[in-house]
């Protein structure tokens, strides 16, 4: 931890909770991305491959070949219930805060004057 | 998803004119009725925030829409399509990482980056970076780089856009009289004198309509448009989903069908006539049979899109063919031209009815004048085929049965067989059948030999064969592809011949190159045989494609670049720094989540379903789409629809469009001229300012799109995929790690914008072009951008000093408040 968070600390400071969850929840959401990609790239590729030389017999769930069904369909249907569990049960609902509308541009013209008064003096 | 330039058939837009007029009149009518309310909802607001990010007030609908809409350009209805359709299931894979595209790519940054642009006041992504770190050198790069690659993205768009206006509105009467007007008007302008006047004439609507709604109504007016495109589309796609699987039977039946399937495969034939044609002789995608090895199954052939033999001449050369390979789906095919009333059979036998006739008749009129004596053998067998063609007005045409009297097809070139060739199941199955990559302008080497029985063999510049021709004495006519070929001329097992064949001239005098379309060489047999050439074995030669069209390694790029990189444009940044508070977030990720689902499976299945209804389409598949749309309508009697349906590519480049001139001039207006020139300016000058860049902005892209750069699909690819590489890390540093410095993340960007780079130069030195970038491990290059852009920043972040305890303070801290 850098000695600007250990000072901050110490000023009775605390971290930002918008921060904190969005950190959460991003940490999540990479792990959901990568258990999409253990799963259905190895699942297509063991299953729904073939080499030049074999013979190909199709199954079909539905009409969508077995492959496609178990690596990409169900995955998706999978996804789109954890998205839902995720969206309406995990992730927090934060206050986000008001825009400071044009205050950076408010600082840079401080800082600009600044700079004018400091070269003429 | 990336854009795709289209090639769609004339004669579909021709069966689909006026509701595609209609279409697009509507819908440009609710595009200015849009921006004209958006513009209302700017008085009383900070200008810029409202002009640039919609006063940070999108609720749910709005910004799932505009995020999804603007998410999927052109692409996602005209190139994905066609990939589905050339080939199979296997794009199941290739798309399967938008299973949670919509959580990644919202879910990533989307509440943090949300929070810090409201700390801050930031409107756009440079000033987000610029603030958080307080650098305006860190903006200054973070502009520069996004006007770099979207500029060019913006051109390309632009062109996108036009060429499907083009299309849609091609054969429509009020617009064929104005495309003659724009030809009139144009002839006296030098720079426009090469351009299509239909070309132009959509360029600069397109142009119109995109850059006034744009500039005058601004994010919100952007984000309404994207709000009906994005329904267009989805109401499309479901529209289509049951009529397709109603069109194949069902579904385990297409798949099946699917299964037996064997590739196409393609090639160039030259189309002969007996006599010079009397009139233009124009032929729309016609299929004809020639006769097979097998007697049951004759082989059945498509000529790609339209044919015209001008007058006055008997032959065309390079007409490209798919020749379907399936005995099945030849079968099948064979029996529907035969039975139904298929307009292309009808309209080719009506032009060849009045063909022949011209034939006869020019013949008679010129019998006197003729060389050969005696014409009248000629005379009686085009009216016997007059004759037949009486008796058998559904029977398909056979060139076998005409042949030689009025139309001959010579196949004159195969193309390389493609991957899979000869077996079935490449549909269902991975790694998916691969079409040889096709040329451009064909070229012709003319050789003539002094001796019978040679052998001439071409290679490219990889030593690779690409043409056998075994030959007798005097000239042979070789169609090649590229620019540099060596020529082997073998007898006897032995290279008696060797030469370079180049199809460019340099001028001593002035260095310049031109391009040269046949290369003539007069071979004269050596005595002493050589053998130091192209003895190759038969294995060696062999010249397919090898690796199919999703390898292990690309499948895997693939599942990073939709979900990851698609996390690091600017231009879905920006959306997410727009939503009014953290439950739209919430509930807008579900609802792009179910946006994506009912289009991105749904399309998989209609276009496999395509390949069972529309065989032959392989050589014009970007124009799959609208073919469908007309086809499935026209089975339920509703050919309106089929506007409505096509509408929706164009909907899609123009959402993507919109958003990008946004982009940049933002860059201009807030983040060079305010933030680096003029802060204390006035609204009123910013105000003009931003219509006015938007406006130059828009003019300069229409300009460059008028003479577009080649590669437009590449230069999307390129700019898409480095604007991760360079955005993507630093953003997540910025927003994530409280230690992260600029120095660290200006490392990152630079890093990942070198690495990219690296790899497209390394792939003009490896592979002969910037756009055939080097693949290291088999990767796409946005995987070495992103992995080297994550691990620099890190690096030179831990190697300087931490940042500045306020800034820290600022982003990432707030009192305690019990």
């Amino acid at each position: 931890m850098s000695n600007a968070v250990h000072a901050s600390q110490a000023e009775d400071l605390e971290f930002d909770p918008v921060f904190l969850h969005s950190r959460r929840e991003a940490i999540v959401i990479f792990f959901v991305w990568l258990v999409a990609f253990i799963w259905a790239v190895p699942f297509c590729y063991f299953n729904g491959y073939v080499d030049a030389t074999e013979v190909v017999e199709i199954d079909t769930v539905w009409g969508i070949p077995s492959w496609v069904f178990w690596g990409i369909g169900a995955p998706w249907i999978a996804a789109n219930i954890f998205t839902t569990w995720f969206c309406f049960c995990y992730m927090k609902d934060d206050d986000l805060g008001e825009a400071m509308e044009g205050s950076d541009i408010a600082e840079e013209a401080v800082e600009m004057h600044a700079d004018e008064n400091g070269a003429e003096a | 998803m990336s854009a795709t330039l289209p090639l769609f058939s004339p004669l579909l837009a021709a069966a689909n004119s006026n509701a595609a007029l209609i279409t697009f009149l509507i819908y440009t009518l609710a595009v200015f009725g849009l921006a004209a309310l958006s513009n209302q909802l700017m008085k009383n607001k900070n200008f810029l925030s409202e002009y640039f990010l919609g006063s940070r007030s999108l609720g749910v609908w709005a910004f799932a829409l505009t995020f999804a809409a603007t998410s999927s350009s052109g692409g996602s209805f005209t190139g994905f399509p066609s990939k589905i359709y050339t080939h199979g299931w296997i794009l199941g894979l290739w798309i399967g990482s938008y299973i949670v595209v919509p959580i990644c790519a919202m879910g990533l940054l989307g509440k943090r980056i949300n929070h810090v642009a409201r700390i801050s006041g930031a409107i756009t992504v440079p000033d987000v970076l610029r603030d958080r770190f307080r650098s305006a050198s860190f903006g200054l790069m973070a502009v520069s780089l996004i006007v770099f690659f979207m500029s060019f993205n913006l051109i390309a768009q632009f062109k996108a856009g036009s060429v499907i206006l083009n299309t849609l509105l091609s054969d429509v009467g009020p617009f064929d009289a104005a495309v003659g007007w724009v030809a009139n008007a144009k002839s006296n302008i030098g720079f426009l004198q090469d351009v299509d006047s239909g070309y132009l004439l959509c360029l600069v609507t397109f142009s119109f309509a995109v850059i006034l709604y744009t500039t005058y109504g601004g994010f919100h007016a952007v984000v309404w448009t994207d709000v009906m495109q994005g329904v267009v589309m989805v109401v499309g796609v479901l529209i289509m989903l049951p009529l397709a699987i109603n069109a194949v039977g069902s579904l385990p039946e297409a798949t099946q069908k699917l299964a037996r399937m064997t590739p196409p495969r393609l090639g160039m034939l030259r189309v002969s006539l007996k006599v010079p044609a009397t009139e233009n002789l124009t032929l729309n995608g016609p299929w004809f049979t020639l006769p097979g090895e097998d007697v049951g199954h004759p082989r059945l052939f498509r000529i790609n899109k339209t044919l015209v033999i001008p007058k006055g001449k008997t032959t065309v050369d390079h007409v490209r063919y798919v020749e379907i390979t399936t005995p099945e789906e030849i079968e099948d095919q064979l029996k529907r031209l035969a039975d139904q009333e298929h307009t292309d059979i009808i309209g080719f036998r009506q032009k060849l009815r009045e063909f022949i006739e011209s034939q006869i008749e020019w013949i008679e009129t010129n019998q006197t004048s003729l060389l050969s004596a005696d014409s009248g053998p000629q005379l009686a067998e085009l009216r016997k085929n007059l004759l037949v063609l009486e008796q058998q007005p559904k029977a398909l045409l056979r060139s076998f049965e005409f042949h030689p009297v009025d139309i001959e097809f010579t196949l004159s070139k195969k193309y390389p067989e493609p991957y899979g060739d000869g077996r079935p199941g490449m549909y269902v199955s991975g790694p998916g059948p691969a079409p040889p990559s096709l040329p451009g302008k064909p070229r012709l080497i003319e050789v003539k030999i002094d001796q019978p029985d040679a052998e001439i063999r071409v290679f490219d510049e990889k030593n690779v064969r690409q043409v056998t021709r075994h030959t007798g004495r005097g000239r042979t006519l070789i169609s090649v592809d590229s620019k540099t070929y060596r020529l082997d001329v073998v007898k006897a097992g032995f290279s008696v011949f060797s030469t370079n064949v180049e199809f460019e001239k340099v001028d001593p005098v002035t260095g310049k190159k031109t391009e040269i379309e046949t290369v003539k060489l007069d071979v004269e047999l050596i005595a002493s045989p050589d053998a130091k050439h192209g003895l190759k074995s038969d294995g060696e030669e062999e010249s397919v494609m090898s690796y199919g069209f999703l390898p292990l390694s690309i499948a895997i790029s693939f599942f990073f670049m939709w979900a990851i990189s698609g996390a690091g444009q600017p231009s879905s940044m920006v959306r997410l720094m727009a939503f009014n508070n953290s439950t739209t977030l919430r509930r807008s990720i579900f609802t792009v989540a179910i946006y994506y689902s009912l289009i991105y499976f749904p399309l998989v299945i209609i276009f496999c379903c395509a390949r069972v209804i529309l065989p032959g389409m392989d050589l014009e598949s970007d124009g799959i789409m609208p073919q469908m749309a007309v086809t499935l309508t026209q089975q339920i009697g509703q050919g309106w629809l089929a506007g409505l349906l096509v509408a929706a590519p164009f909907a899609a480049v123009m959402s993507t469009v919109d958003s990008f001139l946004l982009m940049i001039s933002s860059a201009l207006v807030r983040d060079i001229y305010q933030r680096n020139i003029n802060p204390e300016a006035k609204e009123k000058t910013i105000k003009r300012l931003t219509f006015l860049f938007t406006f130059l902005v828009g003019a300069g892209a229409t300009l460059g799109a008028v003479n577009p750069p080649r590669f437009l699909q590449d230069i999307i690819v390129y700019t898409g995929s480095g604007l991760a590489a360079c955005f993507l890390a630093p953003t997540v540093f910025a927003l994530y790690w409280p230690r992260s410095n600029s120095q660290g993340c200006m490392g990152g960007m630079l890093a990942g914008f070198s690495a990219h780079l690296a790899m497209y130069i390394a792939g003009y030195f490896a592979n002969g072009s910037f756009f055939k970038p080097y693949q290291l491990f088999d990767f796409n290059p946005i995987i070495v951008g992103l992995l080297v852009s994550f691990v620099s920043g890190y690096i030179v972040t831990r190697l300087t000093p931490p940042p500045p305890e306020e800034l820290v303070r600022k982003y990432f801290y707030r009192k305690k408040t019990s």
